[in-house]
């Protein structure tokens, strides 16, 4: 370990002038090696710290040693002690004038220049764009005072099904009791609500919260007053706190507000104040806030709150963690119906967490995998400009060998090519910066981020944008610099026009530099192949519905409406978008697939199976919802068992239902029909017949949850009024829209909106979307990181390409006069391509391996986006070789054609 | 950075380097640990800042190496180095400048009476 810091330390010392590293070299690296011992054997600090540190020492005093080694003049330079005489101002005219000269020198190779400052304008650019969303998102602490110490408080019953349950009343209850290193804890939970009182009926998301909300985020309202422990009653909340985007686009931002009336569902409530305009929680969808009521002597039963908390001064999230852990086991003495034993069978736990991770866990992963490929890219850009450069350098050697002939000296040179390569790194990164205001917007409208109205590009993306410019500005210039400037030139004067001998070791560095670019261009391809695999395998998957040809409508009644009523208006709605033109059939739920929606769920009972011994088995559980009667046809379900659904089933109430094929399966032993099962009975009721709905159908299993989430479970569909079985209330449903073939869904959007105005102006219509949009958002995160990685590797391949070409070219040059005599002796073509191949494949291979051990270390990390898809998985491995093969013998095969038509006599003339 | 007009404040690791060499000759490792330990480790410098710095203090005229002396404890031969005349100066101007600004928050009662 020891040494391989110091073996680093080494390396980076070479980037020193040459004055610093003879002084010091030796001393600094043996102090370090001090420092490194003492580290191995004390436990003060570890021994990698110190060497990343004093490496990070180095590279932030390059700057500065380049800076004086240009300042001074070699010894017995008679200019010295003058120069140091200059002073600040004419020193900083000397720097203007250099500056200007490189513009000028610039200007006259426009193509150069351009191609330069575009590819570091997509470097830079990228890198700024991306780390303008990860500073935001991932980075920034939330809006809240001291936000590090929020946390959320979540349960899990992953031998429920339940893999992330949140509160109850009772657990809620428990925690406030037990739990000391809270300060205070708030429950809060999201709901959709009608809201009329402002400009035009809306579908708008209602937080309910506990008073303590104010206490646990320390936020108070812009305007107003927060809701206190008077506002909490049992019932309807009847005060109510806007959103500050809310205030501002539905109600105008009206200054006299407070004291009005709103109305949700239909009910009054008075708006007590506005909250602040950075204030976001639990996202910025919230738009309204309102007091709710949590019996403190609640059930342990009903999930379904969420619960933040404020931690005590001097607790950490993983105290808070460790001591919840040991306070479970007091959970059966506090809930005496409890058992023990169900707890753990349930799988039964606490996670505590800080908010800010809760808000940001989905895109985490997503945000660095795309910082580290855009990285890679500018990585690749800058190489590709050094490489240009380099070759630049290389035409101009004999200007510089006459300049410094003529007494330019080294700072003369060193000095001309920083301020060029600066300029251009300069120019990139402003051009970058356009670059990535540009590109912002277009990445956030790629899938749903939090906390995306934070993301700007402020000062400290300013910074970093800055930082890159004048960064790869000096890499690239110090790049010919050191190999060209000074004691070199006097050779290059000697060396007269040889040039077809000179510069194996010119070649050697550039050929590294493509080999890296390809190396990294690989790991991208890798990584891309990997997303577009996993993309592949999403699409594939066996939905168990049609989604093509589908439009689904989103509807929304008053609560606690009768549903008889509920269920007429909703028939009539799709009866009317079924009298549309192209309409081919309008199903009706309470919940469609993937978009979510009410589907109720819990422990059913089976008619032919009483339960034997409650208090020793799990009861099966299940969801439900009610659904119209062209709904299974209408997004091409399967009918697999049992007779299909009619109106009549509704509108008599029969005692039916349908199950899916996992119900069937698990539950019924696969002889459904008949069998007749039940929600929401009551222990002391079981027997009691009016409250069995008997099975008529099994229809195919359905992804109900998500693309990505295989585990089937039991689903049962009542008639939109039930007769038995289960209560269902019909608050919101959704109309899917099924199209007679070749008709887009979408066309028919906009009547069908029309239609339900006309049919009930004051109802919101919340959702109208297509159910392969349904599909596509759920994809979102997998097609948004495959779009990113598929343009950061297209352009990390062509500029490859590009480096490899340009290598290729160069080299070709050269070499013009050597080929013309082989082809003088007899070579023929293929002689010729032949050789300039193998050079080509070395360097591609080479920069294959290098990618292939790279991409195999580094896609590890991309495990969490992927889908059923190996982060090792041999094709991907297999094929992205072979694109990149490919790519470079085309980039190969452009100069070499040119090449092998060097004509002989005009190739030796050039002599 | 001996202008004698402006009293502005001299970089950190240069005063804290006069102030490991004010009492008597060092070299570069035993001024990194004194100033390590005098600050209680609040201030590490390491190689390249050190080095760097020592190489501006001597260019300053600051101080001043000092050839041929060995470090017992150290099998490799090391420069030491010593405060110049013009050093002593600009350090005992910069303690002045730092005990002026004492004075002045101690009179504004920002730190309590002292």
């Amino acid at each position: 370990m020891i040494r391989a810091g110091l073996a680093v330390y080494g390396l980076l010392l070479r980037a020193m002038p040459t004055g610093f590293r003879k002084e010091f070299g030796t001393t600094a690296r043996a102090d370090l090696g001090r420092m490194l011992d003492r580290a191995a054997t004390t436990d003060e600090e570890h021994v990698p710290v110190v060497a990343a540190k004093a490496c990070w020492d180095l590279m932030s005093r390059l700057p500065a040693e380049w800076w004086a080694h240009a300042r001074r003049p070699r010894r017995f330079d008679a200019g010295r002690r003058e120069h140091l005489e200059l002073g600040r101002w004419e020193r900083m005219m000397n720097w203007m004038k250099e500056m200007r000269l490189a513009a000028r020198t610039l200007a006259r190779k426009p193509g150069f220049t351009v191609v330069s400052v575009l590819t570091l304008a997509l470097g830079i650019g990228a890198n700024v764009a991306i780390f303008a969303i990860v500073n935001a998102v991932l980075l920034e602490p939330l809006q809240f005072e001291e936000s590090e110490k929020i946390v959320e408080v979540r349960h899990h019953a992953p031998g429920l099904g339940f893999d992330d349950l949140q509160n109850s009343a009772g657990t809620l209850a428990f925690w406030r009791e037990n739990a000391d290193f809270y300060e205070v804890m708030a429950a809060f939970q999201q709901r959709w609500a009608n809201l009329t009182g402002s400009d035009e009926a809306a579908r708008v998301s209602v937080i309910g919260a506990t008073p303590e909300i104010f206490q646990v985020l320390r936020t108070q309202p812009m305007m107003g007053r927060p809701f206190n422990e008077g506002d909490v009653l049992p019932d309807q909340p009847t005060v109510a706190l806007l959103a500050y985007d809310s205030w501002r686009s539905r109600f105008g931002s009206d200054p006299g507000i407070v004291g009005s009336t709103i109305r949700l569902d239909g009910r009054p409530m008075e708006v007590i104040g506005v909250m602040p305009e950075s204030f976001a929680f639990p996202d910025d969808d919230a738009e309204i806030f309102a007091p709710r009521y949590v019996d403190p002597d609640g059930p342990f039963g009903t999930f379904g709150l969420g619960v933040v908390a404020r931690l005590q001064p001097d607790v950490t999230v993983d105290a808070a963690q460790r001591r919840s852990d040991e306070m479970m086991t007091r959970l059966p003495e506090f809930f005496p119906d409890l058992q023990a034993e169900f707890l753990e069978r349930a799988g039964f736990t606490v996670s505590v967490g800080t908010l800010r991770d809760r808000m940001v866990a989905d895109v985490e992963a997503i945000l660095w995998i795309l910082l580290g490929t855009v990285v890679f890219v500018l990585l690749i850009a800058a190489a590709n400009v050094a490489n240009l450069f380099l070759v630049r350098a290389e035409s101009r050697q004999k200007e510089m060998a006459v300049r410094a002939a003529m007494g330019a000296g080294r700072r003369g040179v060193a000095t001309s090519f920083l301020s060029e390569s600066l300029l251009l790194g300069l120019a990139g990164g402003a051009a970058g910066i356009l670059v990535a205001r540009a590109g912002i917007p277009l990445l956030l409208s790629l899938g749903e981020v939090p906390r995306a109205a934070n993301v700007s590009l402020d000062g400290s993306v300013l910074a970093l944008a800055g930082l890159l410019s004048v960064g790869v500005g000096i890499v690239f210039g110090a790049f010919p610099m050191t190999r060209y400037a000074g004691d070199r030139l006097a050779g290059i004067l000697r060396d007269g026009s040889r040039g077809s001998t000179a510069g194996r070791e010119r070649h050697r560095a550039r050929n590294v530099l493509v080999a890296t670019q390809l190396a990294m261009a690989l790991v991208l391809l890798v990584g891309s192949g990997l997303m577009l695999r996993s993309f592949a395998q999403l699409r594939a998957v066996e939905l168990g519905f049609e989604p093509e040809g589908v439009l689904a409508v989103g509807m929304n009644r008053t609560s606690g409406e009768d549903p008889m009523v509920a269920a007429r208006f909703f028939q009539d709605a799709a009866d009317r978008l079924a009298s549309l033109p192209g309409v081919a059939q309008v199903g009706i739920a309470t919940g469609i697939p993937l978009a979510g929606g009410n589907v109720n769920g819990g422990s059913f009972y089976i008619e032919s199976r009483p339960r034997q011994d409650e208090s020793n088995e799990l009861p099966p559980t299940a969801m439900y919802r009610a659904v119209g009667s062209d709904y299974f046809t209408s997004i091409g379900m399967e009918l697999l068992e049992g007779r299909a659904m009619e109106r009549a089933d509704w509108e008599e109430q029969r005692a039916v239902v349908w199950v899916n094929e996992t119900f069937a399966r698990t539950h019924l032993g696969g002889t459904a029909l008949g069998e007749r099962i039940a929600w929401n009975v009551g222990e002391d009721q079981p027997q009691d017949s009016t409250r069995w709905a008997e099975v008529v159908g099994v229809v195919a299993d359905v992804r109900e949850f998500g693309l990505d989430n295989d585990d089937r479970r039991p689903n049962a569909y009542f008639p939109l009024v039930p007769g038995g079985g289960a209560a269902i209330e019909l608050q919101s449903a959704w109309l899917t829209v099924s199209m007679a073939p070749g008709q887009d869904p979408a066309s028919v959007a906009p009547a069908a909106r029309t239609e339900l105005r006309a049919l009930d102006p004051t109802m919101p219509v919340s959702t109208v979307e297509t159910m392969e949009q349904v599909v596509a958002t759920e994809m979102e995160a997998v097609s948004a990181t495959m779009i990113i990685l598929a343009i950061a590797t297209g352009m990390a391949l062509f500029l490859g390409a590009i480096g490899l070409a340009g290598v290729i070219s160069y080299v070709m040059g050269q070499r013009i006069r050597e080929i013309g005599v082989r082809v003088a002796l007899g070579a023929t073509r293929g002689d010729v391509t032949r050789m300039i191949l193998r050079q080509s494949l070395t360097v591609t291979v080479v920069g294959m391996l290098v990618g292939l051990g790279g991409a195999f270390g580094l896609t590890r990390l991309m495990g969490a986006l992927l889908f059923e898809v190996s982060a090792t998985d041999p094709l991907t491995f297999a094929v992205a070789p072979v694109v990149l093969v490919a790519v470079s013998l085309l980039a190969t095969w452009l100069p070499v054609r040119r090449a092998t038509r060097v004509d002989p006599t005009v190739a030796l003339r050039a002599e | 950075m001996t202008d004698d007009t402006t009293p502005s404040a001299m970089k950190r690791h240069w005063f804290h380097i006069l102030v490991a060499l004010a009492d008597e000759a060092r070299h570069g490792y035993a001024i990194r640990e004194d100033v390590r330990q005098r600050t209680d480790g609040a201030v590490e410098l390491y190689p390249a800042t050190l080095y760097g710095s020592i190489r501006d203090l001597t260019e300053g005229g600051l101080i001043e190496p000092l050839e041929g002396e060995d470090d017992p404890d150290d099998d490799q031969r090391r420069r030491y180095y010593r405060l110049t005349q013009a050093g002593r100066e600009a350090l005992r101007k910069e303690v002045a400048r730092l005990q002026g600004i004492l004075d002045d928050a101690r009179r504004t009662r920002a730190l309590g009476s002292a």
